[in-house]
């Protein structure tokens, strides 16, 4: 379990986090979501150890980042944005990495490399930006970590790569494995990411799974535009509305709705969830 | 498991390590293996097959040594610290601890002793096969000193106890040592630089080590013009009978201090490393 309490940080000048506090539990797959600049990116490096607190406390299974420990180091993997440019091929660069993770299986790794559709033969800096996305994507699968943090992973691919990815990430993630997706292209991973938690500048505006959020929220597709939504969108055949459950309906989310609706009801929207 | 060194855990560092030494390094010390034989051609082409001695040659061979020391950190370890590409080395499983012992295991010495063996390999060879080189270079430097020694003890006309301690001096033994510790000390500065600079990492480095040069001159010319006159008396004690005892004695001081400094140096320089390496963000 990732803990995150009071946590301060700032680079040099521009404050990112300000006493934030926040919970990721075992075994989901965490959709990671706001605005460009808002710290996603830096809130995956703080909990990988990448970067340091200046305040607050970071704890992952009990273990403090920050030391980069091997016992932590060994059951995490950071995919960032900026894909590596090894000159070596994918196979090889697993096979040196792979012994120091105890669970790294490279059966796992030919079989998914073979899924993704990514060529065995070609260096790294052969392959284009898409298919290193996805030859890097198979060894932090066949790594078999229990923490998998992924940052804008589906940023290069193409539409049919985009579909894999939802897949092996459904199929090849055990109920252990916790996975942080940190992406802008909420449509890429509808479906496959459960809980959401959205960012703001210097906090959190939302930290809940979907059932919470629907339990809370209302999604509402219909002819027209309510007045007392929170948000509104005009959609091919009508408007979905964003709004208070207060009848207790059920309805599906849409993340990408109920992501403009918090950003336009920020402090609304956090006490409602609370 | 021990988080902070696992023997079994730094194998697999020094393995890791490893499967890129041969890729990153190999044209450095090809260029540089070549460079005696380039010397050796084009002396060989001189009209008069110009000599070139074993001092020349151990010169030669060491200067181009330091060269690879300068290079090595850079050339092996250059993403260390990159935001991008630093991030596979910082997520590696290990500790900061056994990522520094690989780092100064390549370094210190295997890039240096791969380069001497293959240097003097080649230089035995040319040896061999005659034309300007004559004679195994390493033993012949040796044996240069030896003769050095005994020269300077005719020369200065040195008694046993003055002599015994030249000898002990420059004795192979303090030499290597001296070699071995300012090998140190040098890679140490230049590990250190590549931890700290992100670009032009060997470059910004000479830099700084030429600006700290001219610093200690500045220094050590002012101290002199402020001192003329003390400077003049301690020379003005040496005299006939007692030049080869003083001479020793500076001999002695200057090695010694030379030893101490590559030594603190090194030590400073480690640690730094082995700090930067612990603490570096990304």
């Amino acid at each position: 379990m990732i803990k995150i309490n009071n946590l301060d940080f700032a680079y040099k000048n521009t404050q990112v986090f300000r006493r934030i506090s926040l919970e990721f539990e075992k075994g989901n797959i965490y959709g990671l979501l706001g605005e460009n600049g808002v710290g996603k990116t830096t809130l995956l490096k703080l909990i990988c150890g990448l970067q340091k607190p200046q305040y607050g406390e970071i704890t992952v299974d009990g273990f403090t980042p920050s030391m980069r420990q091997p016992q932590f180091l060994q059951n995490v993997f950071f995919l960032p944005e900026e894909v590596i440019t090894e000159d070596t091929t994918p196979e090889k660069f697993i096979q040196k990495t792979g012994v120091f993770y105890p669970r790294y299986d490279f059966d796992l790794f030919n079989k998914l490399m073979k899924e993704l559709e990514v060529d065995l033969s070609k260096k790294f800096n052969e392959l284009s930006h898409g298919q290193k996305k996805k030859a890097l994507l198979a060894c932090a699968m066949s790594l078999q970590t229990d923490y998998l943090f992924l940052d804008e992973p589906t940023n290069g691919l193409d539409i049919p790569s985009k579909a894999l990815f939802r897949k092996v990430i459904s199929q090849y993630c055990s109920d252990e494995t916790t996975v942080i997706i940190s992406t802008h292209q909420v449509k890429d991973v509808e479906n496959l990411i459960d809980p959401i938690v959205i960012l703001d500048r210097d906090d959190v505006l939302l930290n809940a799974s979907f059932s919470k959020i629907t339990e809370k929220i209302f999604f509402e597709y219909g002819p027209e535009r309510l007045d007392n939504a929170y948000y509104t969108e005009m959609l091919p055949g009508g408007y979905i509305n964003v709004m208070r459950n207060v009848n207790n309906e059920e309805s599906n989310v849409n993340i990408e709705a109920l992501f403009n609706a918090v950003m336009k009801n920020k402090e609304t929207i956090k006490n409602l969830m609370k | 498991m021990n988080n902070t060194l696992d023997f079994n855990r730094l194998g697999k560092v020094v393995k890791h390590d490893g499967a890129s030494f041969a890729q990153n390094l190999s044209l450095a010390l090809i260029i540089l293996w070549s460079i005696p034989l380039v010397i050796w051609l084009f002396s060989s082409l001189t009209p008069n097959n110009g000599h070139i001695d074993s001092y020349s040659r151990i010169s030669i061979i060491s200067t181009l040594g330091t060269i690879l020391l300068i290079m090595a950190p850079a050339r092996l370890y250059k993403y260390c610290n990159d935001s991008r590409q630093g991030i596979r080395y910082a997520m590696l499983p290990a500790s900061s601890l056994e990522k520094f012992i690989s780092m100064v295991f390549y370094c210190v010495i295997v890039a240096p002793v791969i380069y001497l063996a293959g240097a003097l390999a080649i230089d035995s060879i040319l040896a061999v096969l005659g034309g300007p080189y004559e004679g195994f270079a390493i033993a012949d430097y040796f044996n240069d000193l030896s003769q050095f020694r005994h020269m300077v003890r005719q020369k200065m006309m040195m008694g046993e106890e003055d002599y015994t301690l030249l000898a002990n001096c420059l004795s192979p033994t303090i030499i290597i040592l001296s070699k071995a510790l300012s090998t140190l000390a040098m890679s140490s500065v230049f590990m250190f630089g590549n931890m700290v600079f992100k670009k032009r990492k060997t470059g910004k480095m000479i830099g700084i080590l030429i600006l700290l040069f001219i610093i200690f001159m500045i220094i050590m010319v002012n101290y002199v013009a402020n001192h003329e006159e003390q400077i003049s008396r301690w020379f003005g004690y040496m005299n006939e009978e007692n030049t080869a005892y003083v001479i020793t004695r500076m001999i002695r001081v200057s090695i010694n201090a030379s030893l101490i400094f590559s030594a603190v140096v090194s030590v400073v320089m480690l640690w730094l490393t082995y700090y930067k390496i612990k603490t570096q963000k990304y």
